[in-house]
This record gives C-alpha cells, sequence and structure tokens, in this order.
C-alpha cells in the first residue's frame, strides 16, 4: 500500500474483534480511512460505538484484528509495541478526557516529561513557553491535585504539544468540564493545532465541538461514515 | 534522560510516601534478620564465655595420659593461652587427722576464664604458689588446721597456704565428694603420688577465639587417644536449656518476623504496582518503550531495596552495638564478636524479598499496555499465580537462609500457608454469612457489613493477613510469656541457695528446729546413703571403662548444680557393649511419696516392700525392664529391690534428685545421714555461721552463686526475647497498615459517592469503623483459635513444655483484634474520613 505525500493516516477494511467467550464482538468492521497532514478530523458516535477503539488504532496504542493502518507513512499494524512506541514519540501527541497527568508530577514536569523522555534538551524552557501559552505560567510548580479540572487539563494540552506531534489525538477533551470551562479547553486546542500546523484527530460525542472540525465522522455500531458538507449529504466511507 | 526522570519520580514517590511501605518492610525483614543473627550469635557467644568461667578455660581437654609438650605447643603456635591442670584423689595427713581428698594441682596460668580467690595470710589473692596447698574450708575445720600449718600430701610435706574462696571450676561431687585441695602442679611429683596404675586426671586449659580453638581441634585430633575428651557445656543445664530454648525461640520469632515483613512487601509492591498502572499506560502512550519503563520502575525498586536494605543493616548493627554493651556491663571481661554473617544474612533477605516479592509486580506493572489510557480500568486484581509462587519459593528460601534448617522452615512454611488458607476459606464463609445480616444501608453498622460483604475476595485477603499478622503476634507474646515462666518456676525468688548435707536423725530435728526460729523454711529433709548396685536379676554388673569425668558427672544428688559446671563429654571412644555399673557408690535415698518434681512414666509408685524407683535415664542404661531385681550392697550388707517404676526427673530444678530410691522398708536399719536446701537471704548469713559452729560436721554448700548467674542469664534472655517480639509486632502492624492502604483508593471513591447522595460524614466514618472493628474481631478470633492450636504444637514438640489452655488468650486476642484495627483503620484514613466532600470527590476523580 503506498500513500500520497498528503495523507498522513490511511485505514484499509480495518477490523477488530474481541473474543467473548462463546462468541465474538465486532467493534470496528471494514473500516477504510484517509487523514490528511493539517486536517481537523471529530469522530463522533454514542457510548459503546467504537470511537476510542478507533483513535487508539490510529494511534498505534493498540493493533488491529484485521486490515491495515498506515501512520506517518508507516504501517503500523505489522509494528511491535515497542516501534509502535517510538513512533508514537516522533508524531503523537495526545489529549484524553480524564487528563491522566501524573500525580507525583509538578505541572511543569507533567508537560516536560514526553521532551525528556524523548532527551530534547531545551525541555524546561519549550514547557515553560507553552504553561504560558496555556495561561498556566503561575501555576507550573502546581501539583495535578492542586489544579482544577480545566487547569488539568490545559496542562496536558501543553504536555501534548511539547514534542511538536505532528499529529493530536484527543479522546473527549471536554467531556469532564463543565461547558464555559469546556469551550476555553476547545479554543486553546484548536489554536494551538492551528499554530503549531498539527493533524487533528478528536473522538466526542459532543456535536458542536464536532462542527469545529473541517471533517466529520460518524461511528455506528462499529462502522464509520463521513458526514459530507451539509449541501453533499452523508457519504459512508467505512 | 530517563534517569533524571526516574530519579525525579523516585523522589516524588517517596515525599508522598508511596515506596515507604515497600521500604519499611525490607527494612524491617532486614533489620530482623540482622539483629537476631547478630543478638543471638552474641547471645551464644556470651554464655560460651560465661560457661568458660565454670571451667576456668574456653575450651578443656581432659586426658588419662600425662601432658603431651606437641599438644601445648600447637596451642601456643596458634596464639591460644594455656594452662594444665592435674586432679587425682589422695590421703590428707595433719599429724593424727587424716582425709580422702581431691587434689586439683594446677599451672601458673590458671584460671583462664574465671576467677580464683584465696584467702592467705598475705590477704585475698588468686596466686597459688608453689610448695603450698589450699583447703576447702569445711576441710581446714575437718583436719583442724590453720593457715601456715604443715600436712603431708603423699611423700611431700607442704604449707597451708590459705582457704578456697572461690574457684571457677569448683568439684562437682557436691554431696558426698571429697573436699578439694588446690596446689601447684610443679610440687606434683615430689607427692609420689602419680604410680603407674594410679587414677589421675590430666587437663589441658585453653583459652582463645573461636575460629583458633576449633583449629586447634581439628589440629590435634591425631595426637588424641581414645579416651581423651573435649568438655563442652552442658546443654542440660539450666543455663544450657535457657539458651536452648532462647534460641529456637529467637530463631522461630525470626522467621515469622521475616514472613510478615515479606508479606507486607507484598502487599505493599502489589499496591504500588496497581496505582502506577495509568502512569505507565500514559508514559507508553506518550511515546516510552517497554524496555525503558522497566528501566525506570526497576531502578525504584533498586533504590528502595539499597536504601532499605542500608537503613535495616544500619539499624540491625546499631541493635547489636547495644546488645553488646549490655553483655559487656553483664560479664567482666566480655569479649565483643561481630561477624560479617549477619550483614550478608541482612543483604541476602534484602535481595530475596525485592526479587521474590516485588519484581513480579513491578514486573507487571511496566507490561501494562498504552491502550490502558483509553480504557482506564480499575488495576487488574486478578490473583497472580507467578507472584504467588515466587512468594512462596522467596518466603521459603528466607527461612533456609536464616535458619539454616530446611525441616523447620518447611514445616512453618506449610504450617502458615495451610492456616492461610484455613483462614480463607474461614473469611469467605463468614463475609457471606454476613450478606443478609446487612441487608438495607440504615445503619452505619449495617452499611459496614454491606462493605464487607461487598469487598468479598479482598476482604477475605485482608482478614486472612489480619488474621495471620495478630495470630503469629499472640503465638509469640504467649510462647515468650511461656518460656519466662518456665525459667521463673526454674528459679523462682527464694528459691533454695544453700544445702545441709551429712546430718544425723537427730541433728536434722535440732537444725529444722533453728531455721524455723530464724524464720527460715526448710524443704524436705532427704534421707541420704552411700550404696553400690551390684547386679540386674544376679547377673554382676560390668566396671565401667575408665572415665576420669564419669564418676563426678553421673552423680545423682543435685544434678542441677554439678551439671552447671561438669561437662557433657564427646568420646572419641566406642561405647563398650553390655551390662556397666556405675563403678563408684551412689547416693541413695528413700521416700514414702513421690518428690514433686518426679513424674512416674511406666510402672506405679511403691505399692509393696522391696521395691526401688529408678530414674528413666539410668534405667536405659541399665537396660532395666519394670519387675526387675536390682542387688543393692550398703556397707558390706546386701539386699534386693524389684523394679516398680521408672521416673522422670527435672534436672532443671534447683531440688535434690536422686537416680535411685528405695522403698522406706529397705532402709530401716541403715544409719543414715539427711540433706536439705533451704533459702538464707543475705543478711541472715550469720544464722548459719552460728549453726555450723554448733554442728561441726554438717556441711553446707552454697549454691547462691550459680543461682545468681542463671537468674542474671536468664534475665538477658528475657529481654531479647522481650525485643524481638517488639520487631516481630511491628512487621504485624506494617502489614495491617499496607493492606489498609491498598484499600484507600477505592475507600476514597466510596466515601465521595456516599456523601454526594448526601452521607453524614459522623455515619461514614462510623461505617469505616465499624467495619474496621468488625473485621479485627474476626481476625483476633480466628488468631485465638490458631494460636491456641499451634501453641499446643509448638510447645509439646518444639519445647518440651507441658499443654495448658491460655485462657487469656482468648480474651486478648479478640480485643486486640478489635483495638489495633479500628485505630489503624482510624489513623491511616483520617485524610479521607475528614475532609470536605468537594475535596473528596476531586481527590476520587483523580485517582
Amino acid at each position: 500500500m503506498s500513500v500520497t505525500p498528503e495523507l498522513f493516516i490511511q485505514t484499509r477494511q480495518l477490523c477488530k474483534q474481541v473474543a467473548l467467550p462463546g462468541n465474538t464482538l465486532n467493534i470496528l468492521t471494514d473500516i477504510n480511512l484517509t487523514i490528511n497532514r493539517g486536517d481537523s478530523v471529530a469522530i463522533v458516535g454514542a457510548s459503546g460505538s467504537g470511537k476510542s477503539t478507533l483513535l487508539g488504532l490510529l494511534a498505534g496504542l493498540d493493533v488491529p484484528s484485521s486490515g491495515e493502518v498506515v501512520l506517518a507513512g508507516q504501517r503500523i499494524d505489522t509494528l511491535n509495541d515497542d516501534a509502535r512506541a517510538e513512533l508514537r514519540a516522533q508524531h503523537v501527541g495526545f489529549v484524553f478526557q480524564s487528563f491522566l497527568l501524573l500525580p507525583a508530577l509538578s505541572a511543569l514536569e507533567n508537560v516536560t516529561l514526553p521532551a525528556e523522555l524523548a532527551g530534547q534538551r531545551d525541555a524546561t524552557a519549550r514547557g515553560k513557553q507553552l504553561l504560558e501559552l496555556v495561561g498556566l505560567s503561575e501555576r507550573m510548580h502546581f501539583f495535578p491535585a492542586q489544579l482544577s479540572g480545566g487547569e488539568q487539563q490545559r496542562v496536558a494540552i501543553a504536555r501534548a504539544f511539547i514534542t511538536q506531534p505532528a499529529i493530536l489525538f484527543a479522546d473527549e477533551p471536554s467531556a469532564n468540564l463543565d461547558s464555559a470551562t469546556g469551550r476555553r479547553v476547545e479554543d486553546l486546542l484548536f489554536e494551538l493545532n492551528r499554530s503549531q500546523g498539527t493533524t487533528l484527530v478528536l473522538v466526542t460525542h459532543n456535536p458542536q465541538l464536532a462542527a469545529r472540525c473541517q471533517r466529520q465522522f460518524l461511528m455506528d455500531a462499529g462502522r464509520l461514515t463521513e458526514a459530507l458538507p451539509m449541501a453533499e449529504g452523508r457519504s459512508h466511507v467505512g | 534522560m530517563w534517569a533524571k526522570v526516574a530519579w525525579r519520580l523516585f523522589w516524588r514517590e517517596l515525599k508522598n510516601g508511596e515506596l515507604w511501605v515497600i521500604a519499611f518492610a525490607l527494612m524491617l525483614a532486614v533489620l530482623t534478620v540482622v539483629s537476631l543473627s547478630g543478638i543471638t550469635d552474641s547471645v551464644r557467644s556470651a554464655l560460651m564465655q560465661r560457661s568458660s568461667n565454670f571451667t576456668a578455660a574456653d575450651k578443656v581437654l581432659r586426658s588419662s595420659s600425662p601432658f603431651q609438650p606437641e599438644i601445648l605447643q600447637q596451642a601456643e603456635q596458634l596464639g591460644l593461652q594455656t594452662a594444665q591442670q592435674i586432679q587425682f584423689n589422695t590421703m590428707l595427713f595433719a599429724g593424727d587427722n587424716m582425709q580422702l581428698v581431691n587434689v586439683k594441682a594446677v599451672s601458673s596460668q590458671y584460671p583462664l576464664r574465671g576467677e580464683l580467690l584465696l584467702d592467705t595470710a598475705a590477704g585475698q589473692n588468686s596466686i597459688v604458689a608453689p610448695g603450698s596447698v589450699y583447703l576447702e574450708a569445711r576441710l581446714a575445720q575437718i583436719l583442724a588446721v590453720r593457715v601456715g600449718d604443715l600436712l603431708d600430701v603423699g611423700a611431700a610435706k607442704l604449707k597451708v597456704g590459705g582457704i578456697i574462696l572461690e574457684e571457677p571450676d569448683a568439684p562437682l561431687n557436691l554431696f558426698g565428694g571429697q573436699p578439694r585441695v588446690m596446689m601447684h602442679l610443679s610440687d606434683v611429683a615430689a607427692t609420689e603420688v602419680i604410680q603407674p596404675g594410679s587414677r589421675i586426671s590430666y587437663r589441658y586449659l585453653f583459652a582463645g577465639s573461636e575460629v583458633k580453638l576449633k583449629q586447634l581441634e581439628t589440629d590435634i585430633k591425631p595426637l588424641l587417644n581414645a579416651n581423651d575428651r573435649w568438655q563442652q557445656l552442658d546443654r542440660q543445664s539450666a543455663v544450657g536449656s535457657a539458651l536452648d530454648r532462647a534460641e529456637r525461640f529467637l530463631l522461630l520469632a525470626g522467621l515469622l518476623g521475616i514472613v510478615l515483613a515479606a508479606a507486607a512487601a507484598a502487599v505493599a509492591a502489589n499496591r504500588y504496582s496497581q496505582r502506577h498502572q495509568m502512569a505507565v499506560a500514559v508514559i507508553k502512550a506518550l511515546g516510552v518503550t517497554a524496555p525503558l519503563a522497566r528501566k525506570i520502575y526497576f531502578s525504584h525498586l533498586a533504590l528502595v531495596t539499597g536504601f532499605a536494605s542500608l537503613c535495616g543493616l544500619l539499624l540491625g548493627l546499631l541493635a547489636n552495638f547495644a546488645v553488646q554493651g549490655i553483655l559487656g556491663q553483664w560479664i567482666e571481661g566480655y569479649q565483643a564478636v561481630f561477624s560479617s554473617k549477619s550483614a550478608w544474612l541482612g543483604i541476602s533477605t534484602a535481595l530475596i524479598c525485592s526479587l521474590l516479592f516485588s519484581l513480579r509486580p513491578v514486573w507487571r506493572l511496566t507490561a501494562v499496555p498504552a491502550i490502558e489510557v483509553l480504557r482506564q480500568q480499575n488495576g487488574d486484581s486478578r490473583i497472580d499465580y507467578w507472584q504467588l509462587l515466587s512468594g512462596s519459593v522467596a518466603v521459603l528460601a528466607l527461612m533456609w537462609l536464616f535458619s539454616g534448617d530446611i525441616w523447620l522452615s518447611g514445616m512453618l512454611f506449610l504450617a502458615c500457608a495451610g492456616f492461610g488458607l484455613c483462614l480463607l476459606g474461614f473469611a469467605a464463609v463468614l463475609v457471606r454469612v454476613a450478606k443478609p445480616m446487612a441487608a438495607g444501608q440504615s445503619s452505619a453498622l449495617k452499611l459496614a457489613l454491606a462493605n464487607l460483604r461487598r469487598r468479598l475476595w479482598q476482604n477475605s485477603f485482608q482478614l486472612m493477613t489480619f488474621s495471620l499478622a495478630l495470630f503469629l503476634t499472640l503465638v509469640l507474646y504467649f510462647l515468650r510469656a511461656e518460656l519466662l515462666e518456665q525459667w521463673k518456676q526454674q528459679v523462682p525468688e527464694n528459691a533454695p541457695n544453700q544445702f545441709l548435707v551429712n546430718m544425723t536423725a537427730t541433728e536434722k530435728d535440732q537444725i529444722a528446729q533453728q531455721l524455723q526460729q530464724a524464720g527460715l523454711a526448710t524443704g524436705t529433709f532427704y534421707p541420704m546413703i552411700s550404696g553400690r548396685v551390684l547386679a540386674v536379676n544376679g547377673e554382676m554388673l560390668q566396671e565401667p571403662e575408665q572415665d576420669d569425668g564419669a564418676a563426678s558427672r553421673s552423680n545423682q544428688a543435685s544434678k542441677q548444680q554439678s551439671s552447671e559446671q561438669s561437662a557433657a563429654q564427646q568420646s572419641t571412644a566406642e561405647p563398650a557393649s553390655g551390662r556397666q555399673g556405675f563403678g563408684r557408690e551412689l547416693n541413695l535415698s528413700w521416700l514414702s511419696e513421690l518428690p514433686a518434681n518426679n513424674q512416674i512414666t511406666a510402672g506405679q509408685w511403691f505399692d509393696g516392700p522391696a521395691q526401688v524407683s529408678v530414674e528413666q535415664q539410668q534405667a536405659e542404661r541399665l537396660q532395666l525392664k519394670l519387675g526387675d531385681k536390682l542387688t543393692f550392697a550398703i556397707g558390706g550388707q546386701q539386699f534386693d529391690a524389684t523394679v516398680s517404676s521408672f521416673r522422670k526427673v527435672d534436672w532443671n530444678s534447683l531440688q535434690p534428685n536422686f537416680f535411685m530410691l528405695l522403698s522406706p522398708d529397705l532402709m530401716e536399719h541403715f544409719p543414715a545421714t539427711y540433706l536439705t536446701a533451704f533459702y538464707l537471704p543475705e543478711t541472715q548469713q550469720s544464722v548459719l555461721t552460728a549453726l555450723l559452729k554448733q554442728f561441726p560436721t554438717v556441711s553446707v554448700i552454697s549454691v547462691a552463686v550459680i543461682l545468681q548467674q542463671v537468674t542474671s542469664i536468664i534475665d538477658q534472655v528475657s529481654l531479647a526475647l522481650t525485643l524481638i517480639l517488639i520487631l516481630v509486632f511491628a512487621a504485624a502492624v506494617l502489614v495491617l497498615v499496607a493492606q489498609v492502604q491498598a484499600t484507600v483508593e477505592q475507600r476514597e471513591q466510596e466515601l465521595a459517592i456516599l456523601r454526594t447522595l448526601g452521607a453524614r460524614g459522623r455515619f461514614l466514618r462510623q461505617a469505616v469503623l465499624y467495619e474496621f472493628a468488625a473485621l479485627g474481631l474476626l481476625a483476633g478470633v480466628f488468631a485465638t483459635i490458631l494460636a491456641e492450636v499451634l501453641l499446643a504444637i509448638v510447645q509439646m514438640r518444639m519445647f518440651q513444655l507441658p499443654f495448658n489452655l491460655h485462657q487469656s488468650l482468648w480474651g486478648l486476642g479478640p480485643v486486640t483484634g478489635v483495638v489495633l484495627l479500628t485505630v489503624l483503620g482510624a489513623l491511616l484514613l483520617r485524610g479521607i474520613l475528614q475532609p470536605t466532600p468537594a475535596s473528596l470527590i476531586r481527590r476520587a476523580l483523580h485517582n
């Protein structure tokens, strides 16, 4: 399978099944998807529809039962855990629904963690810069337990951008926040995404948030359909 | 860069208290091993050094052949101190008076250990001067001589140099033995006592380090004759058996302490692993490979292990120093013993604990897949059979390493595992039973019971560990008390410290009256007469092989005192076959009632005329059966007695004991002397002096010094037992802490939900405390039942103590369980029981 230069993610006949006692559960069925560099993509769907599973496969956190995933020009479904981890270190950033900051580290240390682990030397300076960008320069030495939910998510966003990833995966980034705080976090996410030229793939069940992305996909019972622009109606991409 | 991140995470975890429980557990295991092995070594060495005082040397070689210069040269080459001693019996003449005496001729270096005190014309000193003899006080009385008088010893005329006040290796024959005379070795030749065929005992005395003494033993083996014997501490003596039991107790306590500390380490490592699963998933999602994650978390484990080992080692060594200090005060000239063995044992313990208990949880931790960041499930709480296996191997390895006894380790391990399984079964049943009781949650108590049932598996496991920890502590507490009680009984306050012997029947009554008037209580007056056992069922007994020590060793009266100084001898000769006699006279006694500290093991106490009751070891030695006929000879008269019973005698009791007790009818016509024992307080010494003046033929034997020494040894051993109990208790508390901490997160979330739903703080606090109280009660009851069972087994099998039900255990066990767990629960959970709902909810979400 070859990928044209503008393509950043491509999947072909991607399936994920889980073996249960007595039967097999199809979580994802025949997902064919292409995402170009710089795109912002939303995957929407009800709880349990398979959105997060797809996100995990696209980001190389998990491997499919069948089918192919290409990330940054490299087929990742055939790579082992460590090779996928190295690829993630080079290209991928994450923002999670429940922030997932390490409680033992301060805000600044959480932000600089990926850069330090990747051996980057200017991690602290860049971390401070990013915390300033997300409006938390005053609280850089606070620990997660001392920060509000919104503040924690802003730290998580700063952490996601510190390695200057080519693609950012966000899993329900504002679901755990009140609407006003959620909106501020979303603004920040899109702003940074734009300024850094990052490809954004976000999973949400919030239509307003999805609408802010260039492309929206609907996940329903393991099948993915792309919502075409208003005039074109909805087309099945899976 | 990973090292920087790893160090930062480690430092923060340390500050947050995450790693402390693992560190404390490892430290406690190391501390237990280092201090215990060190303290046991020190106490053993102290007792050996102390017992050296009883033998005047660290090691004594007895021989019936003249001194071999090669042996002494070898010892000197090894840098050991040496002294020589010759012992023989001879007649001593002072004018018309004469007396058979036991002479001890010593070289100038004598004694190498302990103190010799002589009352000479020049005052008190310890110099055995050539040309002089030194007499026991009663001998001076018998011979009516004073310091400066001349005596005939064989062909030599020697001057009375002084009276022996204290002699480290005092004669063993306290009752009926010949009085002691000491002289210089260089005068022996002049006495011409040593002739071919005379019974002479030659003794080489050595002093120095244990290693060198062992070396000497190996080096001179080819030089020894068949009848040469090394003298060693008699394990049957009060000191020996106290030490023996204490060592067993310390070993057992140490093993249990290690098991507890190891369990705490395992629980804490599991908790650490579960709590950090999300952190590992996050860093893996951020691009960290599994090898890098392993580097980070294994470095934490290595740092904790290193830190804990170091602290444990230092504290253990500190404890050793303290014990050495105490021992130094207790034993004059005590040589401190430090071996690297305890340090190596400690480090090995830390490594085994760390590798086999903590490696597996940390390995599992680093294997958490990155996808967990999206799944966000709670930690995997399934049983890890590999960890169970590696943990079991670790416990067994630790026990073996520490005890060096695979059998004891294996049995104890199986017992712990068996008890664990029983407890788990009981706990699961009980927690299920709690279900109907907990219907509805309208009261704090009901909520507590419902909580207990809901965390069924977790609670069963917790209950098992709580019960085990309490059970081990209770067992040790009661065993310690039992041992102390036994020792106390051996040496009760006001135990007889003076023995009066050689009283006639008339003197006996007068003396009893006088002692009573002085307010001193006497025990039984035992009639006593010397006699020989000639034959068994008409078959004459053979003379025993020449054994210079046997005669004194087998002296039956007051074996206790004699065995303090006597030797259990390692014979280099093959035992002779056939029925051998004692080769000397025995002290025979006759009583109508069985003495209190004797126990019939076979047959009946006298139920007819002409019967004899035989001490069971001697019965074995003479290959006796009940109904056998023994022929005795007393002063030319012979008579027969039928063996009616065998007796077990408590040689540790400080009471007169006899090998042969005859039925009173047999002895009616023999003139007997009497023996009794009584306690004489320091302040009433004058009573004794007056008594001796009035009855010059009565001899007094004081065992006050020996008693004091035994008491002081027991005091020291008791202190060591208490220290170890504290250590084991600390380990048990640590297990409880680790277990309670392991549930904190889950409780935090539940409390947050309940508070959000409107439950009042007081209600929740009560519910949590009731839950712990209920757990404590259950654990206490289980622990009590198991402790009673194990105490019975250990008491009877390991310590040879009689079994008795421990009533106080049934109160103490459950109460300790309730109090300890409720207090620990309240302390450990105060953080989540006190805060406002908002902060609790935030923290719960944060987890």
